[in-house]
C-alpha cells in the first residue's frame, strides 16, 4: 500500500526515485490530446512517415510530470522549466511508463523549487523521451 | 495539416506563425479536471493570486513541438530537441501567438540539425516561454 504525504521542499530528497504506473496509448488519448492543444495533424489519426499513426510528441510529458504524484499530495506549484529530448516516436498501443530521479532542489528569491530527470519508455525499455523540469513548489 | 517539404532553414529564417486560443475547456481536457486545482478550479487560483485559471505550462511545449514538426517533419518527433523556460502565466481565455526564427544549423550524425529560437507571446504582446527547439533536417 503506498502511503502519500504532503509534498514540501523539506520532504523531497536529491536522489529521490519516482516510477509512474504503465499506461496504455489508446487511440482516444491521441485524439483528445490533439483537441486540447489545437494541433489536428494527419500523422496523429492516418499514416505516417514511421508506418502507422503516431501521437503527439508530448502526449506522456504529463504522466512524467506528474511522477512526483505517486507519492506526495501536490496541491499547487508552477513550472518553470523544461526540456525534452524525442527518441522514438509514440505510438497508439504501446504500453508506456515514466521514471524520475529528484536531481536537484534549491531556493530562489525565497521561493523552493525542485528539478527532477525523467525517461519515457516502452514495455520493451525502449527509449521513447528523455529530459528533464524544473517545478516550483508552493507553501501552503 | 501538411508538413513542408521547402523550407527555408537559413539563419535568422522565421517559421510561420501559430495562433492559439487557450480556452477553459482546452485546459480542462489537457490538465483533467480536479478540485485543489490552479488549472482547473477558479477558486483555488484565486486562493493562490491569480485572476483566472492557468494553463499548463506543458500546454506551450505542445505548440512549439507543432511548431517544429511543421517545420522540419519526422526529424523533430524522431529526434528533436526542446529546451523552455515558463516567464509568465497562461490565464484561460489567453490568446497566444508562437513564434520561431532560426538560429543554426550543424552537423549531427551525418545529417543536420537546425536549432530555432522559439517563444510564445500572449494577446498583450507579452512573452509566456521563451526557449530553443532543434530538429533533423530530412535527407
Amino acid at each position: 500500500m503506498q502511503e502519500f504525504k504532503p509534498l514540501t521542499y523539506e520532504a523531497v530528497q536529491v536522489g529521490e526515485e519516482f516510477v509512474s504506473d504503465t499506461h496504455l496509448v489508446s487511440p482516444e488519448d491521441i485524439e483528445a490530446y490533439a483537441w486540447a492543444v489545437d494541433d489536428d495533424h494527419p500523422w496523429f489519426f492516418e499514416d505516417s512517415p514511421f508506418g502507422g499513426p503516431v501521437a503527439h510528441p508530448t502526449l506522456m510529458a504529463n504522466q512524467a510530470l506528474a511522477l512526483r504524484h505517486s507519492r506526495y499530495v501536490v496541491h499547487g506549484g508552477l513550472h518553470a522549466k523544461m526540456e525534452f529530448e524525442f527518441v522514438e516516436p509514440i505510438r497508439p498501443g504501446m504500453r508506456v511508463r515514466s521514471r524520475g530521479r529528484v536531481i536537484d532542489k534549491y531556493e530562489r528569491r525565497g521561493k523552493p523549487y525542485m528539478v527532477t530527470e525523467y525517461v519515457t519508455e516502452d514495455d520493451n525499455g525502449t527509449v521513447l523521451v528523455r529530459g528533464q523540469f524544473t517545478q516550483m513548489l508552493f507553501r501552503d | 495539416m501538411a508538413t513542408a517539404t521547402t523550407i527555408d532553414t537559413a539563419g535568422g529564417a522565421k517559421l510561420p506563425e501559430l495562433l492559439k486560443e487557450v480556452s477553459q475547456r482546452k485546459i480542462d481536457v489537457y490538465s483533467g479536471v480536479r478540485p485543489r486545482s490552479i488549472h482547473t478550479d477558479e477558486s483555488w487560483a484565486r486562493a493562490k493570486g491569480f485572476p483566472a485559471c492557468l494553463a499548463q505550462a506543458m500546454m506551450s511545449t505542445a505548440y512549439i513541438s507543432e511548431l517544429m514538426t511543421r517545420f522540419v517533419g519526422a526529424g523533430f518527433v524522431k529526434g528533436g530537441t526542446m529546451s523552455m523556460t515558463f516567464i509568465k502565466p497562461v490565464l484561460a481565455g489567453d490568446r497566444l501567438t508562437v513564434h520561431g526564427v532560426v538560429k543554426e544549423r550543424r552537423p549531427d550524425g551525418g545529417r543536420t540539425r537546425v536549432v530555432v529560437e522559439v517563444w510564445c507571446e500572449n494577446q498583450h504582446g507579452e512573452k509566456t516561454a521563451v526557449g530553443t527547439a532543434s530538429g533533423l533536417l530530412p535527407g
